[in-house]
């Protein structure tokens, strides 16, 4: 049984924002490739929307969206209300044109990746963070 | 202990008569499996409530831990 207090409020944030994305992280910084694929596609949509990080009151929250929508995973984009789907749903309605249209935005030019811009090589890689450290050994 | 991937495939085509699925173990890691479902069930559904026809077919399976993740392709 989902807290009925925290629902009340996730029923009100879906309602207030036309377009709201629960998710591992934040925008700018997920913390999961699941979010960050879906927040990829939202923000080539040049649409506004909210989001909520979902990983301080993950438990809580899994409850709340199995009792309302029937999903228990993030990340979960709402639009207008409605649930949408995960990263999966969001990338295929994107590729088809379907998610424009529900988010009553023009589809995305799709600019060709230029090959030169490739990398060529892991060396060529953007620097990652670095490797954690094992502590202890 | 691994998911069974033909258990599965006859869940999903048990809870929807006329379906056709092959649920394969992509990653080798035995609990992030992807299902292909083609269903007559699906027509004129949404994407998130064809998706969620197949998990309710599989939900035991998630809700005792043999699936973590189940990444669902409709095929047309």
């Amino acid at each position: 049984m989902a807290d009925q207090e925290l629902t009340e409020r996730v029923r009100e944030l879906i309602s207030e924002n036309p377009v709201l994305l629960f998710m591992k992280g934040t925008p700018s910084a997920p913390r999961c490739g699941f979010s960050m694929r879906t927040v990829q596609v939202l923000d080539q949509m040049g649409v506004e929307y909210g989001a909520i990080d979902v990983l301080p009151a993950l438990q809580p929250l899994r409850e709340v969206t199995t009792e309302i929508s029937d999903w228990e995973t993030f990340p979960q984009l709402y639009v207008n209300g409605e649930l949408i789907g995960g990263a999966d749903i969001v990338e295929e309605m994107f590729a088809s044109g379907e998610l424009a249209t529900s988010l009553g935005v023009e589809q995305p030019e799709v600019a060709a990746e230029p090959e030169a811009e490739a990398p060529k090589s892991a060396q060529d890689l953007p620097a990652q963070s670095p490797p954690l450290k094992i502590e202890g050994s | 202990m691994p998911a069974d991937l033909m258990e599965l495939k006859e869940m999903i085509e048990t809870a929807m008569p006329g379906s056709t699925a092959a649920v394969l173990d992509e990653t080798g890691t035995g609990d992030h499996l992807l299902a292909e479902v083609k269903a007559p069930q699906f027509e004129g559904l949404s994407r998130i409530d064809q998706h969620r026809l197949v998990k309710a077919a599989v939900r035991s399976r998630f809700d005792d831990g043999t699936i973590h993740a189940l990444t669902i392709k409709v095929v047309e």
